[in-house]
């Protein structure tokens, strides 16, 4: 990745502390902080083939180091997640600068998720993908009594890792509603339906961004993404709203108009 | 045949959530005003709708009721000048999430009732009781309700 290269040493000359991105090490792809244009780590930045919750790192950076600047590398996900978090006040925006990277072709149909691609492309190509809605297409289809039992038969086999709420950029909360003992019994597996679920089903509502690392996540394989893809679908039609799109909307659900 | 029927017989319970200024106060009328409605209901005053976290009304079906009522202030007249919108945000996307889950959407309702509107208070109680009631008990309860509780 020698562009990806060039653009680091370009964003460290100019008033930039320390880029975040990816590099392979020994086999694996891992999130790298490089705050040097001398660092060893520059040769081995890559564009990587899996992800990691970039945005939430960033997040966790800006507060760590309140007077520092970040540039960081984001795909389509990645920047919605920052952009919604900037809305939450979690992140301050004037403090990170984005450099875009575009999903490949493959990587793009693997995923699935309807943008991509970030609003300013310095890395890739561009191309268009299609959001899948099979799984929801199928369970408005069924009636509702089987549509209860298929969503029982996929939370049963929770292990209540809380992979998916670790691993999720949108997630910030210090005292989460999931380990509230009166919403959620502790020590119960699988977590009793529906709290646990719809709990995080709700919140994810007017916030989930679509990166599906949640479902990347689960080792059980729980079809998350289509709960939380619906979610979005629900918030969209009904109060017009589509989060991490466009930094000057408001999220109907944290604010009156 | 048969079971359909008992189902259809059985007593189900709600839950409302009243709003401490109208709804509430709209109960209280429905109550001295000596009018009738179904003893299904227990009631849940709040300082505002606004208040109740959609995670409430996920944890009142978890614990088996069969239908949750919230009713507010008629929009414009809520005392906190616009906690109701909220909850009639709110409202919209459990209500949906909550159907693409498999529960029937109609154990959820949202009533503005202000604190004039005794007989409002009791129409929608009797309404949304036989609602309740023609879907039978909830999918999600856990055991057979106590008889005699709630009923």
């Amino acid at each position: 990745m020698s562009d990806l290269k060039a653009i680091i040493k370009e964003k460290l000359g100019n008033g930039i502390d320390a880029f975040l991105c990816l590099k392979s090490e020994e086999g694996s792809v891992m999130p790298v902080l490089i705050a040097d244009e001398n660092s060893p780590d520059l040769e081995k930045v890559v564009a990587g083939d899996c992800r990691y919750p970039l945005a939430g790192i960033i997040a966790a950076l800006l507060r760590e180091y309140p007077s520092k600047r970040f540039a960081v590398m984001v795909r389509g996900c990645d920047e919605r997640a920052l952009i919604e978090l900037c809305k939450l006040e979690q992140v301050d925006l004037e403090r990170v600068v984005m450099v875009g990277l575009a999903c490949t072709p493959e990587e793009a149909r693997a995923c699935g998720c309807a943008r991509p691609y970030p609003r300013e492309v310095a890395l890739g190509e561009k191309v268009e993908a299609s959001p899948s809605r099979e799984v929801i297409e199928k369970l408005e289809s069924l009636p509702e009594k089987e549509r209860l039992e298929w969503w029982k038969g996929q939370f049963r086999r929770c292990v209540k890792c809380y992979g998916c709420r670790n691993i999720c950029p949108m997630c910030f909360c210090k005292d989460c509603a999931l380990e509230d003992p009166h919403l959620v019994e502790p020590g119960v597996i699988p977590p009793e339906f529906p709290a646990f679920h719809v709990i995080r089903a709700l919140d994810m509502a007017g916030r989930c961004i679509d990166c599906g690392l949640c479902e990347e996540a689960c080792p059980v394989g729980i079809l998350l993404r289509s709960l939380y893809r619906k979610m979005q679908e629900i918030v969209e039609q009904k109060l017009g709203y589509l989060p991490g799109v466009n930094p000057q909307d408001r999220n109907p659900l944290t604010f009156l108009d | 045949m048969v079971k359909e029927e008992a189902k259809n017989t059985e007593e189900v319970r709600i839950l409302a959530f009243l709003c401490n200024w109208c709804s509430y106060a709209g109960a209280d009328l429905a109550g001295v005003s000596r009018l009738q409605y179904p003893a299904n209901v227990l009631d849940v005053r709040v300082m505002c709708t606004g208040t109740i976290s959609p995670y409430f009304v996920v944890k009142a079906f978890q614990e088996g009721v069969d239908g949750v009522l919230i009713a507010a202030c008629h929009i414009g007249d809520c005392h906190y000048l616009k906690g109701n919108y909220m909850t009639a945000k709110r409202f919209q996307v459990l209500r949906e999430a909550l159907k693409f889950l498999g529960l029937e959407e109609e154990r959820l309702r949202l009533e503005y009732v202000s604190a004039a509107e005794g007989e409002k208070y009791a129409e929608v109680m009797r309404s949304f009781t036989d609602e309740v009631k023609a879907l039978g008990p909830s999918p999600l309860r856990k055991r057979a309700p106590v008889k005699g509780v709630g009923a």
